[in-house]
């Protein structure tokens, strides 16, 4: 009988670092929603996605701010 | 090679009075591993870019809000009797930065739109069938009919500008956002 494979361990800093990766890249995908409100003259929907993209920013710093701890 | 520390045997340089350490005096090279950028490091980095990229919407919503819609009020483009059937006419409106393309739909009217893609703003051309209006960017489509979005990532119609007719000209009077 093989022997168990030891569980492998997850670096907190590697699981943040992907998670923090998903969020920039939405905020790049935001970014396109903004200048697609720019060319289409449309300030609310640009306006939508900068306080998206604020927002996703702050959660950002706070989890950086955790991992320090 | 790597250079984690002073070997062994090999002091820092506390008791020397230097800021370089002991062992980096006596064996002065430099490992490629040294420059790595560490998991923590590389999040600080990330938090970087992500303030860059929520100041970066920020501003293009503030450009968006304070360039406003701009007004060509009444232009002359075209004597109706040069316009050739099936060919567009290229102008510019609302302003000289606007390009703007002037057909004939199948159903013989005219209509005119602007020919930003409301994508991302690639310039859209008229097809060979005449019937539609292709961004080449990103495949993008609109009807020449109406100006509505056909297939493709466009999510809105493509800006209409208002024509009138007046002793055989073509007037650009005004835009329409759909």
């Amino acid at each position: 009988m093989a022997e168990p494979r030891p569980r492998a361990r997850v670096d907190p800093a590697a699981a943040v670092g992907v998670y923090v990766l998903v969020l920039v890249v939405l905020q790049i995908f935001l970014l396109t929603v903004a200048l697609d409100g720019f060319h289409g003259y449309d300030p609310g929907l640009a306006w939508a996605a900068a306080g998206v993209s604020v927002l996703l920013a702050a959660s950002v710093a706070v989890v950086e701010r955790l991992l320090r701890r | 090679m790597t250079a984690g520390g002073p070997p062994p045997g090999v002091g820092e340089a506390g008791g020397t009075g230097g800021a370089v350490p002991v062992w980096r005096r006596d064996f002065p090279y430099r490992a490629d591993r040294e420059d790595e950028v560490t998991r923590r490091e590389f999040v600080r980095f990330l938090m970087l870019g992500s303030g860059a990229f929520a100041v970066g919407t920020v501003a293009v919503a503030a450009l968006t809000s304070a360039r406003g819609e701009p007004d060509g009020g009444e232009v002359a483009v075209v004597d109706e009797a040069d316009l050739r059937p099936g060919e567009p006419f290229l102008f510019r409106y609302p302003t000289a930065d606007d390009p703007a393309i002037l057909l004939r739909t199948p159903a013989g009217e005219l209509a005119a739109y602007s020919q930003k893609c409301t994508h991302l703003g690639c310039v859209v051309y008229l097809s060979e069938a005449g019937d539609e209006l292709v961004c080449p960017c990103h495949e993008g489509g609109f009807s020449a009919a109406t100006g509505e979005v056909l297939f493709g990532p466009p999510e809105r119609p493509l800006p209409r500008i208002t024509l009138e007719v007046r002793g055989g000209t073509v007037w650009a009077t005004g835009v329409e956002h759909g």
